[in-house]
């Protein structure tokens, strides 16, 4: 039952009808629309749904509304006044300090009580005041930088500067600002959850309790006759089977005859609301046959373990849990490894982990009365999931629209169909009304699609110089339930570890095998980020063995700009030697390696990642990205393109790409992104391909578009379309540079000369990668290379590891905003340092997740987060937009060696398991002793 | 959204009217797993709240502690801390850091910065004990088929249907413990004092010995008397929002090198935080490094944490003897 509340809110006093159990969050966003405080783990851990009480920072999601009667709330939407937006909010723009900007509300609200109580703040009590807000993308070092910047005093009415360009460039090199960011900051961002239809309806997923079972029956009479209820879906309703790579659909929207893991879907109900959603599931008769599972792969794999799947997807019969095999090698690596000097060889063991977006996963679906189906939903993959929804509704692609909204956070969690944008979608058409459903935070543990966990028993062989001559790896996957993209990691867990350390020799093995948990998938550095730590930590120990220094040892073995890796694939530019050089420098590599006391240490690793994929994850002849730009008389550009904004910036990316084409403003480009009835395709924001591929697409539209500007003022003046140049604002006599004339004059000038301007531009991928099976997995127009140096202390008493600083370079070749790159490596060094020292995506015995939620899965606040310097290094790609390559996922790979290496020249031990926990630490630091006793 | 269940919420103005609301709206029936709840007590609600989303509360009646402000008071002999008070003020509060800074320390240490703005000293000294498999959702629980704490039969933690282990997390009790504290409390019969060191015992499903309704109004503290010095030590993975995995703390009067009383507690290891036993030996005279290493040694083999909490239990006991080592050497030099 509701009652009245009277609720003081940004100033205002509310009579709000809300139910006594509701919290604070719940009011505000459900009955004052104030949808900027954010709902991001349920209850209390992520700080995403912060606001101000009184002037304080409390919890919205764990304050009664009912207990807030005579206190002042204040929500973001509160801290901007009729003088725009305050100094902090402005802060926050300036300093790329918003990323996917979903937890930013809560964290500017920290920061505002931060500094009306202490001005002037220590960075330690910055730190400690923000300690209560994950973010999940910044690594925390603009956001610090923001606070500090507020703290000197901004004058909100400057307007955002972009720095100075790249020389020859009007905009590109220059820091500038996201397109969204302001909107992120003052918490008027829309995302999926924020949105409502009218009578819309809210879904809930039944989940199974049982890691493998047959479904013998659901009865649904009794959820369906509840009052409020309007819908009731189970399995055989959406039988046909889906995967995001279309050939090995081996999952289905709800389980029909058999769950496979703790979480798998069973059935979904639509109701009046949540509540009465929740007790329809609670009416839902399911009756299982359990069945044994297989919880880790060994035992998958035993003679006589249970089948999770029995048939594969063409139906044929299974004989074993082996999802994919692949199988490569390159040279002679069994004579080679016998002609080596020093070879090293082991078992290192990467842990599992997950994205842990604070946004979780949303969908709302309706049907207009044409049948034509508009679904909203925070994903990260549009155009895959129209293909998708089409296959599994049976409805063309042509009565579906799909549309991201802004997106907070993805880090490929959101790569490919999930559950619930299905049942919302078949919900609606049932119930005839729109439906919304959003996972509480433990559904999007068991969504997952997280890292793989990998045993890799791994071999480096190298002689007596360092030149390293053979790599033979052997690596078991853990795949969870169903493929994901299964086929891929398995290529990748190989394909990908070639560079930018060359070899003379390579053999690989991966197998993907399934299991009882909750399917892993793409997360940030998808299948290579596993291989790589047990190869950079390898790599160190032969250095080691051959008493050469570990940067010295990979300078050695330095791919160069323009060869083709073992494995065939051509690499067009690599930075290796550079990115060294930088870390070598600026953490004084030199005279601190192997000279810090004992407890404190450094360590190398570093990396190479591809800047998209050569093939599309459908066989097709079609551009893998297209736009369309248009230019209206007002001065603005449209630009149109079907790439996922999640947070890095692609949106601005486009923008300043338009921009130095055009010499139009950024803040006068509209960008229309990822609504797959008004934009081009692009595949998606996943395998680092945007910036490459959208970039190298706008540039081509622009450049058109340019030319067209150039020719109307050259008509208009009576010149060679030579003498004309482009500025910002402006075009010009290159002869006579006082003759000038704006760019809207421009674009008149063109319309007349040309008719209604618009262009269109795309990127099609060239045939890449070696010529055998599997060749072109991989294989990528262009590589980016990574170093990075680590410093980390190691308490010797407790085994707490504690990483100091980072020192990271990264060659994302053309820098085209150097702030939104520094934001993307800081990000993937964080993310990458969570995984090595915290983070575990672990399970019990019975394939029970050990802790969904933001609590017991661990990752780092601002407290432990270290400073991160970063260095961009700038090797001009040819292939590339301006010489552009990817920036977000390669800087994540090496951060964990990095840290194990540095752990070793701490405390002389070597950790072959992440993540690196006291306990574990404190072990090895023991038995090294007690090894060294004994030899004694 | 992770959603509660219904309930009507009831405010109280002071703390009798609170206790007489709990009887007229049903109190509770039963006792520690079988208790059923159909009033409950709110102040910051940053436990409770998380775990009627979790379902392992479904009061039909919360019970709003709207009480005249909170206060932190110098009584002569005992600082009085309102159970209201929140746990930040009492990190700042003068008076808590010039006289107890390690309860000003551990109050600081509790959770992240905007729990601590919202939950209470009371609250933290009454908190639910804790277990991994106990604060979940209802869905996962159901997966384990429950526990004994809870719903169940079977303690997941020793594996056994008789013990609770769940365990005591709170950051300020055991520093409360050293110093002694008293806590005042209402029920229907009036007020009542009770050592803190009475309140809990070892059982997970109900380790508080309170009268069921019985309200804590406030906490008093003894004021320590000359050359008292104290520390906290937490044991978490991260500096901010997790809960300890094992806590230590050290009080104690000193001259110069020479401890004259001497109090060690550890907390976070089961449902009961424990007081070493034995110090005596050591007090009255300098401590020594052998001394030190005796005592680590005693609160080694005195601290049996259990697996409910997150942090390998072997791991965690050595711990409480790094952390008492520390605060010992710490404390002994503060004399200089």
């Amino acid at each position: 039952m509701k009652t009245l509340l009277p609720l003081r809110v940004n100033g205002e006093t509310h009579e709000l009808a809300v139910h006594q159990h509701w919290s604070l969050l719940e009011a505000l966003r459900y009955e004052l629309g104030l949808t900027g405080s954010k709902q991001g783990c349920d209850k209390g851990d992520c700080g995403a749904c912060t606001v101000l009480r009184d002037g304080e920072p409390v919890l919205a999601c764990c304050t009664l509304a009912a207990m807030c009667e005579g206190s002042e709330i204040t929500t973001i939407e509160g801290v901007a006044d009729k003088d725009g937006p305050h100094p902090i909010q402005r802060a926050f723009d300036v300093c790329g300090a918003l990323q996917c900007g979903f937890c930013q509300p809560g964290m500017i609200l920290s920061a505002k009580a931060l500094l009306d109580r202490c001005p002037q703040p220590t960075d330690e009590q910055l730190r400690e005041a923000l300690g209560g807000n994950l973010c999940r993308c910044t690594g925390y070092t603009k956001i610090f930088e923001a606070v500090r910047l507020a703290a000197k005093g901004l004058d909100r009415q400057s307007p955002v500067r972009y720095g100075e360009p790249a020389d020859g460039f009007l905009v590109l090199g220059a820091r500038g600002r996201k397109a969204d960011s302001i909107s992120k900051a003052t918490g008027e961002a829309i995302y999926t959850d924020d949105i409502t239809l009218p009578r819309m309806a809210h879904g809930k997923i039944l989940r199974s309790p049982h890691a493998h079972a047959r479904i013998k029956a659901i009865r649904t009479e009794r959820a369906e006759a509840l009052p409020g209820v309007y819908a009731v879906l189970v399995g055989s309703e959406l039988p046909t089977p889906y995967c995001v790579i279309p050939w090995t659909p081996d999952e289905t929207a709800l389980a029909i005859d058999k769950v496979r893991y703790i979480g798998d879907a069973v059935a979904a109900v639509a109701a009046v609301d949540e509540d009465t959603a929740i007790k329809a599931l609670a009416l839902i008769e399911v009756d299982y046959e359990l069945l044994p599972a297989a919880v880790e792969p060994e035992d998958a794999l035993k003679e006589g373990a249970p089948l999770i799947h029995e048939t594969d997807w063409k139906g044929r019969p299974r004989q074993d849990n082996v999802c994919k095999e692949v199988a490569l090698d390159f040279g002679d690596v069994d004579a080679n490894l016998a002609a080596s000097a020093a070879v090293v060889s082991g078992e290192w063991f990467y842990e599992g982990s997950t994205h842990a977006a604070i946004e979780p996963h949303c969908a709302l679906a309706t049907f207009n009365p044409d049948g034509q189906l508009t679904i909203w939903s925070a994903t990260q993959v549009p155009h895959y999931l129209h293909r998708e929804l089409s296959r599994v509704l049976d409805l063309p692609t042509s009565k579906i629209r799909v549309i991201q909204p802004v997106l907070g956070g993805a880090f490929g969690g959101k790569s490919e169909p999930f559950d619930l944008e299905f049942c919302s979608a078949a919900l609606s058409r049932k119930a005839k009304r729109p439906v919304k459903i959003l996972y509480t935070r433990e559904e999007v543990f068991y969504s997952h699609r997280g890292r793989h966990p990998m045993l890799m028993k791994m071999t480096l062989g190298a002689d007596a110089d360092g030149a390293l001559k053979a790599v033979d790896s052997d690596v078991l996957i853990d795949g969870g339930a169903y493929h994901s993209f299964g086929m891929v990691t398995t290529y990748y867990a190989g394909q990908l570890l070639t560079g930018p350390v060359d070899m003379a020799s390579y053999r690989f093995k991966s197998k993907r095998v399934y299991t009882n948990k909750p399917c892993c998938g793409p997360k940030r550095g998808h299948g290579s980020v596993q291989p790589r730590f047990a190869f950079e930590c390898g790599l160190d120990e032969l250095a080691e063995k051959l008493h050469i220094d570990p940067i010295q040892i990979r300078r050695k073995n330095a791919l160069q700009s323009g060869q083709r890796t073992v494995n065939g694939q051509l690499v067009p530019s690599t930075g290796l030697n550079a990115c060294l050089d930088a870390v070598e420098q600026s953490s004084g590599w030199k005279h601190r390696h192997g000279k810090l006391p004992y407890g404190r240490g450094l360590g190398v690793a570093c990396s190479m990642y591809i800047s998209g994929t050569a093939y599309p994850i459908y066989p097709n002849e079609m551009p893998q990205s297209a736009v369309q730009v248009k230019a209206d008389r007002s001065g603005r550009l449209t630009i149109l393109c079907g790439a996922s904004d999640i947070g890095q910036g692609s949106d601005g990316m486009l923008a300043y790409i338009l921009a130095e084409e055009t010499g139009i403003l950024p803040d006068d480009i509209v960008v229309v992104s990822s609504d797959t009835d008004l934009t081009p395709v692009d595949l998606g924001a996943y395998s680092s391909r945007v910036t490459f591929m959208c970039g190298t697409a706008a540039q081509e539209a622009g450049r058109k578009l340019r030319q067209k500007l150039i020719g109307g003022v050259a008509g208009a003046w009576k010149l060679h379309e030579e003498r004309i140049g482009v500025a910002l604002g402006f075009l010009y006599d290159k002869e006579e540079p006082g003759r000038q004339i704006s760019s809207k004059e421009a674009i008149w000038l063109a319309e007349a000369a040309y008719g209604p301007l618009g262009e269109v531009g795309a990127y099609r991928t060239r045939k890449l990668g070696g010529d055998y099976r599997g060749g072109s997995i991989g294989a990528s127009p262009a590589y980016s290379t990574t170093a990075h140096v680590a410093e980390v202390s190691v308490d010797p008493e407790t085994g707490q590891v504690k990483v100091e600083k980072v020192w990271a370079a990264h060659d994302c070749g053309r820098a085209l905003n150097p702030q939104l790159v520094e934001g993307q490596i800081e990000g993937s060094v964080y993310m990458g340092l969570a995984e090595a020292i915290m983070e575990a995506h672990t399970f019990r015995e019975g394939g029970l997740h050990l802790g969904p939620n933001l609590l017991d899965y661990r990752i780092p606040t601002s407290v432990e987060t270290p400073d991160i310097l970063t260095h961009i290094i700038e090797t001009i790609d040819p292939g590339g937009p301006y010489g552009a390559k990817e920036a977000g996922e390669g800087p994540l790979h090496p951060i964990i060696p990095a840290i194990a290496n540095a752990i070793f020249d701490a405390v002389g031990v070597r950790l072959r398991r992440i993540p690196f926990t006291p306990a574990r630490v404190l072990a090895a630091i023991g038995q090294a002793e007690a090894a060294r006793l004994a030899s004694k | 959204m992770l959603r509660m269940p219904e309930f009507r919420v009831h405010r109280a103005r002071s703390a009798p009217e609170a206790v007489e609301l709990w009887h007229s709206l049903g109190g509770v029936e039963g006792r520690g797993k079988d208790a059923v709840w159909s009033a409950m007590y709110i102040a910051g609600g940053t436990d409770l709240l998380p775990n009627i989303k979790h379902r392992l509360f479904t009061p039909k009646h919360l019970i709003s502690l709207d009480l005249p402000q909170p206060q932190i008071v110098d009584e002569g002999d005992f600082i009085r801390v309102d159970a209201g008070v929140k746990l930040q003020a009492l990190a700042d509060h003068p008076l808590i850091q010039a006289t107890l800074p390690p309860l000003a320390s551990a109050a600081g240490k509790v959770a992240g910065p905007q729990l601590r703005r919202m939950g209470t000293i009371g609250g933290n000294v009454l908190l639910d004990t804790r277990c991994l498999y106990y604060n979940q959702t209802e869905s996962w629980r159901q997966a384990l088929g429950y526990c004994l704490k809870k719903e169940g039969t079977w303690c997941h933690v020793v594996g056994g249907p008789k013990t609770c282990v769940a365990a005591q997390s709170s950051d300020c009790v055991p520093v409360l413990l050293a110093l002694n504290a008293r806590l005042r409390l209402t029920g229907p019969s009036g007020e009542r004092e009770l050592s803190l060191r009475e309140l809990y015992r070892y059982n997970g499903f109900d380790h508080l010995t309170l009268t069921p309704g019985e309200l804590l109004t406030a906490v008093r503290v003894p004021k320590p008397g000359p050359g008292f010095r104290g520390l906290y030590h937490k044991l978490r993975t991260r500096g901010s929002i997790d809960f300890p995995e094992l806590s230590v703390a050290v009080t104690g009067a000193w001259e110069g090198d020479a401890p004259s009383t001497l109090e060690i507690v550890i907390g976070a290891i089961n449902p009961q935080p424990k007081p070493v036993k034995g110090l005596e030996e050591w007090l009255g005279r300098p401590l020594t490094d052998e001394g030190i290493e005796a005592i680590t040694a005693l609160v080694h083999k005195a601290t049996r944490p259990q697996g409910s909490i997150i942090g390998d239990p072997d791991w965690r006991r050595a711990m409480a003897g790094v952390f008492t080592r520390r605060a010992l050497v710490e404390l002994r030099a503060a004399s200089a």
